[in-house]
């Protein structure tokens, strides 16, 4: 579980300081890891055999990350601080190293198991990383980088009701129990990557 | 906060009170957690009870099963929670979506039961209610958390609450929307799918049962808990004045008075289980708390007998001249 003091340091700390080019960076190096690695599965599994309907729901789920990535690099206000990169990139690489792992040869279209693991830690990120609560109540509400992150995290709503029927729906030949545990598994790592991104963007 | 495990899941859990105190063990609504019953910890700790609450299946630090919940589920847990604890009896109290798991636990572990209260609540998804849970279930799958957050503040409370505390609501809306998971609440709903009313087992509870029911809920009105009423017969029905459907947030003094006045009536051997209505007194200190219930409690107004040559009361605009 995400602690939520965690949310309040970063939001005191954005309402003291601002959406500053420090704080955007933070935020997008974050997100656009995250969607990055969903972008890279969806990308690798749309061709996938027999998907059937299912194709659609994975093309529009690929889609969808492209455009919250799209729009929030376009919106975002860059650091030019490459230290921010290198501790962002230290933060997200347990995520990187999921979706290494998810995409290792011969891939999720010729890998079920690892097809359903990306789809598992797609949706832990989709549920778990949520970063509106640290968007203070004395920010303008029609910057564009808080309005980028508002639709990105509804959409990412809207987004995790594909993730939830696939995980229903699909790899039902493996126990239930199996299922559930490899999700909550995810959802650990997935809280683990999003509490130490909190008090990464806490720390002044 | 501790936990127990509970086949691959994990459930945290909040036990205050000394050891082999009575237990009252007080189960969540739906979009609850086992903190918001500190405040009735508070107060029956130190009255001598114990205080379980918990975070169930979904909620709060427990587990949140992404794939399948079934409702029968959250009763087996609470037995196996209370087996894990050496818990042989409790006193069980419940809201809203906690309250279909009382009801069920009353009538499959009924014999590990001293009493049962059930506030806000219901047994079978009436037709109202039905379509009430559909398009909450819509909002949350297409609008967001946010939008059922925003749906179920004026569900759930009175104006008068929401006046009080709109300056605070975006600060527990805020937390709320931290705390609670969109796909785990969505997981809870959809459990209904298989929901088979619990009504024609509802004869079976025998523990005695206090319903309460808020006299504006317009979420579960009074139709659920007299469905509930009807069929145990060893229950009464307490109406609390004035209070909707989340009076254990809105109103906690009064919920937890007519709490202890149940419970101390049940373990003192004064309780009579006879099917009456009656209304809570609206003062926790009032020397007598349960007041009989005049008219048709179903009702929200009684209308007079007409009487044709009686004159229309005086109206400031007298230009209509037909008399009602």
């Amino acid at each position: 579980m995400i602690d939520p003091q965690r949310y309040d340091q970063a939001r005191d700390r954005i309402a003291k300081q601002g959406f500053t080019s420090e704080i955007q960076t933070k935020i997008a190096l974050l997100l656009t890891t995250a969607k990055n690695g969903n972008l890279m599965f969806h990308s690798g599994v749309q061709w996938m055999h027999n998907l059937s309907v299912v194709q659609q729901f994975i093309l529009s789920q690929y889609s969808r990350e492209l455009e919250a990535v799209t729009l929030l690099s376009r919106t975002t206000q860059w650091s030019h601080d490459p230290g921010l990169v290198a501790e962002g990139s230290r933060i997200v690489a347990p995520l990187v190293m999921a979706w290494g792992q998810i995409m290792m040869p011969p891939g999720p279209m010729l890998n079920p198991q690892a097809a359903y693991r990306g789809i598992s830690l797609g949706h832990a990120q989709l549920a778990r990383i949520r970063v509106t609560p640290v968007i203070p109540e004395n920010a303008d509400p029609l910057a564009p980088f808080v309005v980028a992150l508002q639709r990105i995290e509804q959409e990412n709503g809207r987004m995790l009701q594909t993730q939830i029927r696939l995980l229903k729906n699909m790899g039902s030949e493996v126990p239930i129990e199996a299922r559930e545990a490899l999700v909550e598994a995810d959802q650990k790592l997935v809280d683990g990557v999003f509490n130490d991104f909190l008090q990464w963007l806490a720390a002044p | 906060m501790p936990s127990i495990q509970f086949g691959h899941q994990q459930v945290h859990y909040q036990l205050a009170g000394d050891a082999g105190k009575p237990v009252i063990t007080f189960l969540n609504g739906l979009t609850q957690n086992a903190d918001l019953w500190q405040r009735y910890a508070a107060y029956f700790v130190p009255r001598g009870y114990r205080v379980l609450a918990y975070d169930m299946l979904g909620q709060g630090r427990s587990s949140k099963p992404v794939i399948d919940i079934k409702l029968a589920a959250h009763a087996d847990l609470l037995a196996a929670l209370l087996e894990h604890l050496g818990i042989e009896t409790t006193h069980l109290a419940s809201i809203s979506f906690g309250g279909i798991i009382a009801l069920d636990f009353a009538i499959r572990h009924g014999e590990r039961l001293q009493s049962l209260t059930v506030m806000s609540t219901f047994a079978e998804l009436t037709p109202q209610l039905e379509l009430l849970g559909t398009v909450m279930l819509r909002g949350l799958a297409e609008a967001g958390m946010p939008y059922l957050q925003s749906m179920l503040y004026p569900m759930n409370m009175s104006s008068t609450w929401i006046a009080a505390n709109r300056a605070r609501i975006p600060a527990m809306m805020r937390a709320g929307y931290i705390g609670n998971d969109g796909y785990a609440l969505q997981n809870l709903m959809e459990s209904f799918a298989e929901f088979k009313p619990l009504t024609p087992d509802l004869h079976r509870i025998t523990t005695p049962t206090l319903i309460m029911n808020g006299e504006f809920d317009f979420f579960t009105p009074r139709e659920c808990h007299e469905l509930i009423r009807r069929e145990i017969e060893n229950s009464r029905l307490l109406i609390i004045q004035h209070a909707y459907h989340a009076f254990t947030l809105e109103l906690p003094a009064v919920t937890m008075r007519q709490l202890e006045v149940f419970i101390a009536q049940v373990e003192g051997g004064t309780w009579q289980g006879d099917q009456s209505v009656w209304v809570a007194a609206e003062d926790p200190a009032a020397d007598i708390q349960w007041l009989p219930c005049a008219g048709d409690w179903m009702r929200a107004i009684r209308a007079d007998q007409a009487e044709p040559a009686k004159r229309a009361p005086a109206r400031k605009t007298p230009s209509r001249k037909k008399t009602p």
